[in-house]
């Protein structure tokens, strides 16, 4: 096994285990102040991952499935990182995990990710920046899932009178929570505004039209959500479910186009 | 020498006789002293709250000592005799545990709270500026803090709110974060209001408007709290731009109705709103609280929060025993 694969390895180890113990201490009742550390870990190993996949490449190491999975993954750290001790949202990186944990786990499963990749000569600039700028968006939107499904479960723990719980007592605000999701999706979405405007500048195969067509829808459907929150407004839970729902279906919609 | 502690609180007097021997905040240091001199102590600490008052004391005998208090401060005072049936007498490691049992909040009426501990450090400051305080209680009181911040952190005495105003407080401040920017509606100027949306203010809400039948209350409460009165009949134009409504009116129906809340969802652009309804009957209709971005609370469910919480702390108490007795076990004190 390569050391690419070795520090992706240790990466989700790393993502599994502060993700597991911060499930543990919330579940105690006490926050989870190791989780930003662990996650700094993780972090780490993803850049030693994609430094070494990169060298390989002589490109942004963005070419196979399992590449992006894991620059996917990378990304989604690097907004908790950015987005989680700020807004002091400690409890973001005790959801955060066990999502990075399934890109990476995902991308470790053989034939995923290339044994021995080849360079790439000549790799187009608009190339890289729509596929950089694209995983980046993903990555803030894939935090704004989170942060989605963060606010469900303390809609719900709040509507039904369930008090107890010490994932209640370590839950942020609903209030902090819809702010920090709604700047999320405004920089996930003002992100793949670029890869999209790289993807239209860059050479294109014929296959590659349908990759872009998704990308425009999902970019549409972000688009739209944000122009109603911003315009009617909307209520915490339509805000957060469109966000879980359109995060999930542009996954599904890449993994088949 | 001995350590002594006399004094009475909630559970032994009643408030006509704790305000007799009650000591203001900045006389302290002095009353401390005029106690060595009263008991013909070495150290004295006098703590005195709402709540309680009690002497601390170093001296040679605790029978004498304990003697000559009673009678000097009854002379002092000016009480009868029958007050001596309000104090308790505690000496040595009983002075000490009690000690340490009170900076914990263990003695309060509150169980677990946390001002007392302020409190205290405040009466054994100002006798150790008036020179009152030496080797024996300067020992003992360092350690009862220290043992006060143990308990505090290591047990769950202190956590969850043990009534309605600080459980509706709470909750706010889980739906909207630090209540400086949400404003709060009070409609009714009932007494239970008053006290809610006071802690609401005292967490930094930024704003109250005040409803009420009586326009002349209204103003007289909005007044007292900085806020503003609204007529009784204009509360659903202010819906549109509170966050947190308290509705405690004497009115024998609801007051608030589900079309009411729908008809200001639009121009709140959907925000989370939370209803405290604590009037009996029910001011809110039940079915408000099916609004998503709606949060209802009735009273029924915030005292049943609080009792809960109160439940928790008195679980703690042997835990908070243990670590007491665990401490007061190290220190090796001349008096005990």
């Amino acid at each position: 096994m390569g050391m690419d694969r070795w520090f992706l390895l240790a990466a989700t180890l790393l993502a599994a285990v502060g993700g597991a113990w911060g499930m543990v201490s919330v579940h105690g009742g006490k926050r989870s102040h190791w989780t930003v550390v662990w996650m700094i870990g993780v972090f780490l190993c993803q850049l030693g991952f994609l430094g070494i996949r990169g060298e390989m490449r002589a490109a942004c190491p963005l070419m196979d499935r399992g590449e992006i999975l894991a620059f996917l993954a990378w990304s989604l750290t690097l907004f908790y990182l950015l987005v989680g001790p700020a807004y002091r949202i400690s409890l973001l990186g005790v959801f955060t995990a066990p999502v990075v944990v399934i890109f990476q786990t995902a991308a470790l499963i053989p034939g995923t990710l290339t044994a021995h990749p080849a360079k790439l000569p000549g790799s187009s600039a608009w190339h890289e920046t729509h596929s950089a700028m694209s995983v980046l968006a993903y990555g803030a939107l894939a935090l704004a899932a989170v942060a989605g499904v963060m606010f469900l479960v303390l809609d719900r723990q709040l509507k039904e009178h369930h008090l107890k719980s010490g994932l209640f007592k370590n839950l942020p605000p609903v209030r902090e929570l819809l702010i920090s999701l709604e700047r999320l999706l405004w920089l996930g979405s003002g992100l793949l505004s670029i890869g999209i405007a790289a993807g239209f500048l860059m050479p294109r195969t014929a296959s590659a039209w349908g990759h872009l067509i998704a990308a425009v829808a999902v970019w549409g459907g972000y688009l739209v959500l944000l122009g109603v929150k911003q315009v009617r407004g909307l209520t915490g839970r339509r805000l957060s479910l469109s966000a879980v729902v359109l995060f999930v279906l542009s996954l599904l919609v890449f993994a088949f186009v | 020498m001995e350590l002594l502690c006399l004094g009475l609180n909630h559970r032994t007097a009643p408030v006509e006789v704790r305000e007799k021997f009650a000591v203001g905040n900045t006389k302290l240091g002095e009353a401390a002293m005029d106690l060595i001199a009263l008991a013909e102590a070495t150290e004295g600490v006098v703590i005195s709250t709402c709540n309680r008052t009690e002497f601390y004391l170093a001296a040679e005998r605790a029978g004498e000592a304990f003697a000559k208090i009673e009678l000097r401060l009854a002379e002092k005072i000016q009480v009868d005799s029958s007050v001596a049936a309000h104090f308790y007498r505690l000496e040595k490691i009983a002075a000490a545990r009690h000690l340490c049992r009170v900076v914990s909040g263990l003695d309060s009426m509150m169980l677990g709270e946390t001002e007392i501990f302020g409190q205290v450090k405040h009466a054994y400051g100002a006798a150790l500026d008036a020179g009152a305080t030496g080797a024996i209680l300067n020992k003992l009181f360092q350690r009862a803090f220290g043992v006060g911040k143990k308990v505090r952190t290591e047990t769950s005495i202190q956590e969850g709110s043990t009534s309605v105003g600080n459980v509706a407080v709470d909750l706010a401040e889980k739906i909207f974060g630090h209540l400086k920017h949400s404003e709060v509606m009070i409609l009714g100027a009932g007494e239970m209001s008053r006290i809610t949306a006071q802690s609401l203010v005292s967490r930094g809400a930024r704003s109250i408007f005040v409803a009420n039948r009586s326009f002349d209350r209204a103003q007289e409460l909005a007044t007292e709290m900085g806020g503003s009165a609204v007529r009784f009949d204009d509360w659903q134009s202010v819906l549109t731009r509170v966050d947190v409504v308290i509705s405690s009116t004497g009115a024998p129906h609801t007051i608030v109705h589900r079309e009411d809340v729908e008809k200001a969802r639009r121009a709140r652009k959907y925000r989370p709103l939370f209803f405290i309804d604590i009037a009996v009957p029910r001011d809110i209709d039940p079915a408000v609280g099916e609004i998503e971005e709606v949060y209802l609370y009735d009273i029924d469910t915030l005292e049943q929060l609080a009792e809960e919480a109160r439940g928790r702390r008195q679980l703690q108490i042997e835990q908070c025993e243990c670590i007491i007795d665990f401490e007061l076990a190290k220190l090796n004190l001349p008096g005990l």
